[in-house]
């Protein structure tokens, strides 16, 4: 599905947010990269699937009533079999709250290589347009409130110095024995998100906030591995 | 070319031929349309002055004309001072008379949509002018000061044309911006005040300033910006051709609750405003006095974009100040680090007195600088100059350690050595002057007698090092801009 396929499907089913899997097309398609994942409708068709995929795997929950998903029961990370897989499902689809909610299907996904948790996230001024912001994940975002933001279409001097804002920049760059982040990764996703063309100009009218929490950043590659569009 | 676009057709705002008035007073010669009408005659301004008034013959010995369309040329500027509802009728008028009759209609009436029961108001004002062919600069401010059209709303402004352009959406703040930068020695191309901005937006006037020549450097005072985007294409396209100042109220959220009952309408976010300004090379300030003392230092020195501001040496008395000094300039990412071994060795031949530091900043105690009659300062400034080579040189006299200890032409001649070694190494370092005063009015009419000195030699002079720093640091933000970003 194109990227504005996704969105008016999106619409058409009166949705006002992506789920994920369609918000990870949405960002696959303008070059980000995510996870290797698929979806099953249920545990019965984990053993055809799970050959396909390079463990361990993810296994999330795929629902329109829930936003919150680890909150609810919906993530199981570290999964190396498909039994493993197939346990997972059933005891999210057991869960009192899974019950109640309508259930689109089961995402079972990749792990990301390990790395640091940064954050990309946009947003839409009134009057400004398009926003685009980076920041270091976790507590540095919730708590510290450290991110950048910058006016869409940003350049590469843009992206750059958006980093160099960041009071974490540090971390990024690998203090106290940490494996460094890419910076070259983090840029390159930035302008795809926010540059010329990315995805945040391109649907100017349509996304309201977008969100890419976390991104995982290696010393070689940055992937999507959640991500939430609002409509 | 859009440059003309702007250029032409904001020539008659700026520099009008014809002037109507409408809301001058038959029984009260102080209502401000009647003020008006007299300050621009005085300005200077030797074109057609049309009161609009139905029943009068004559106001302020002006015939008078019952209707905007009956004026006998076309109107280039109209200054609009009367109720808000009698407005949109008026420009009907011209809509059935004479459709684009009136170029400028300038509202400083208020009621419009700073306050919510306006806005409805508003909305017809607009409708009413574009329906009339009229663009339409306000509601809700104070006017026009343009010397080069002899056009002022305020009571006092130099008759000299300047090199500073603003736009400012708060009239009152538009009045203090021309009153404190003239006893600054600010001089404007033009100052408009633009108060809600219901047709005509600063971004437009921005535009104007850029391809105006006169103008060298542009200061906003917005409080919103409902074009936002297309100010910040404008900004970015100019890449600070010229330095663009920007005080914005309603950074925060107290403030903005503020500006939405100010002048009527939601403003954006502060991270945004950073966002424009590392986007653009704008420089935001955060009060009027660092607004003022900007736009006076990019008025005063050539930007050296080659190599942007870092290195500030800093020459005066007051121990406790310089150190001050250094610790706030030092916040402001200005490096005042010693001289080199070399330099300290020359100033040191100089054999000052004991008390004096040399290594930068350069302490001098009254006793120091009162040698030779004050002469002993060019031949530390020459020193600083030729071998310190500081990319800004800041000179600061606290003019009350001056009293009862020395002469009273030690200071003329510390000032005259100060204004002559500066012009003996043109463009070298930027040159500033901080004099301190503890308000002792004899201080201050000597302080007021320097200022007026320097500035007349493009000296800039500020009261105090802390509005030095701040306006210092600008100059370097808008330099490293340049310098990265602009050049290639």
């Amino acid at each position: 599905m194109s990227a504005n396929e996704l969105i008016s499907k999106a619409r058409a089913q009166q949705r006002t947010s992506l789920d994920e899997q369609a918000g990870k097309s949405l960002l696959a398609a303008y070059g980000i990269t995510v996870p290797q994942s698929l979806t099953v409708k249920t545990a019965g068709e984990v053993d055809a699937a799970f050959g396909k995929l390079k463990p361990p795997v993810v296994v999330k929950i795929m629902s329109p009533d829930i936003l919150h998903k680890s909150d609810a029961g919906g993530v199981k990370v570290g999964l190396k079999s498909a039994a493993e897989v197939k346990d997972a499902i059933n005891t999210m689809a057991a869960s009192k709250q899974i019950k109640a909610a309508r259930i689109d299907g089961y995402l079972i996904e990749e792990m990301a290589p390990a790395g640091q948790e940064i954050v990309i996230g946009g947003l839409r001024d009134p009057y400004f347009g398009p926003l685009v912001m980076v920041g270091l994940g976790g507590i540095f975002v919730e708590v510290l409130r450290d991110v950048s933001f910058r006016i869409c279409p940003i350049t590469r001097i843009d992206a750059e110095e958006m980093i160099d804002d960041l009071k974490g920049a540090a971390i990024l760059a690998g203090a106290r024995g940490r494996q460094p982040a890419s910076r070259a990764a983090i840029v390159d996703a930035l302008l795809k998100v926010g540059g010329e063309g990315g995805l945040l100009m391109t649907h100017a009218e349509e996304i309201k906030e977008a969100d890419i929490n976390p991104m995982i950043v290696s010393e070689t590659a940055a992937v999507a591995v959640d991500a939430r569009f609002i409509l | 070319m859009n440059k003309n676009k702007y250029l032409q057709d904001f020539t008659p705002f700026f520099q009008p031929r014809t002037v109507a008035v409408i809301g001058a007073s038959t029984r009260n010669p102080h209502a401000l349309p009647n003020v008006f009408m007299r300050r621009i005659r005085e300005f200077g301004f030797t074109g057609d002055i049309y009161p609009i008034n139905p029943t009068a013959a004559e106001l302020e010995g002006h015939k008078c004309y019952p209707s905007l369309a009956d004026t006998p040329k076309p109107v280039d500027y109209a200054y609009i001072g009367v109720g808000g509802g009698q407005i949109p009728a008026m420009f009907d008028a011209v809509r059935d008379k004479k459709p684009g009759h009136v170029r400028f209609a300038h509202v400083v009436s208020s009621g419009f949509a700073e306050v919510d029961e306006g806005r409805a108001l508003q909305d017809e004002l607009v409708a009413a002018a574009r329906a009339g062919g009229m663009r339409l600069v306000g509601p809700n401010c104070m006017g026009l000061y343009s010397p080069r059209g002899r056009i002022t709303f305020a009571e006092v402004g130099p008759v000299e044309l300047g090199h500073v352009g603003v736009v400012s959406q708060s009239g009152g703040l538009g009045t203090d911006i021309i009153r404190r930068g003239r006893n600054r020695g600010v001089q404007f191309s033009a100052l408009v005040t633009a108060g809600n901005c219901a047709d005509v937006t600063p971004t437009e006037f921005v535009e104007y300033f850029f391809a105006d020549e006169e103008t060298h450097v542009i200061g906003l005072y917005l409080e919103t910006a409902k074009d936002g985007r297309r100010l910040f294409e404008l900004l970015r396209q100019n890449k600070a051709a010229k330095p663009v100042v920007i005080l914005k109220g309603g950074r925060t959220q107290q403030g903005l609750a503020a500006a939405a009952s100010h002048t009527g309408s939601l403003a954006g976010d502060d991270r945004v405003w950073v966002a424009l300004s590392k986007q653009t090379g704008c420089v935001m300030v955060d009060t009027l006095d660092q607004f003022v003392d900007t736009l006076l230092l990019f008025q005063s020195v050539k930007p050296n974009v080659a190599h942007p501001t870092k290195r500030v040496a800093l020459f005066g008395n007051g121990g406790g100040t310089s150190v001050l000094a250094t610790d706030y300039f030092s916040r402001l990412g200005l490096d005042v680090t010693p001289f080199a071994d070399t330099t300290i060795a020359e100033l040191a031949a100089l054999k000052l007195p004991p008390g004096t530091s040399i290594t930068n900043p350069v302490d001098c105690p009254v006793g120091t600088l009162q040698q030779d009659d004050g002469r002993v300062a060019e031949k530390i400034l020459d020193i600083i100059y030729a071998s310190g080579k500081p990319d800004a040189l800041v000179m600061h006299l606290n003019l009350s350690s001056f009293v009862g200890r020395a002469k009273p032409e030690v200071l003329d001649n510390l000032m005259d050595a100060a204004l002559r070694v500066q012009q003996k190494y043109p463009g070298q370092a930027h040159f500033m002057l901080a004099l301190r005063s503890d308000g002792e009015p004899r201080l201050e009419e000597r302080k007021r007698e320097f200022r007026a000195k320097a500035v007349a030699r493009g000296v800039p002079v500020y009261d105090e090092m802390t509005n030095v720093g701040h306006a210092l640091a600008a100059l370097a933000a808008h330099e490293r801009f340049v310098h990265t970003r602009a050049r290639a």
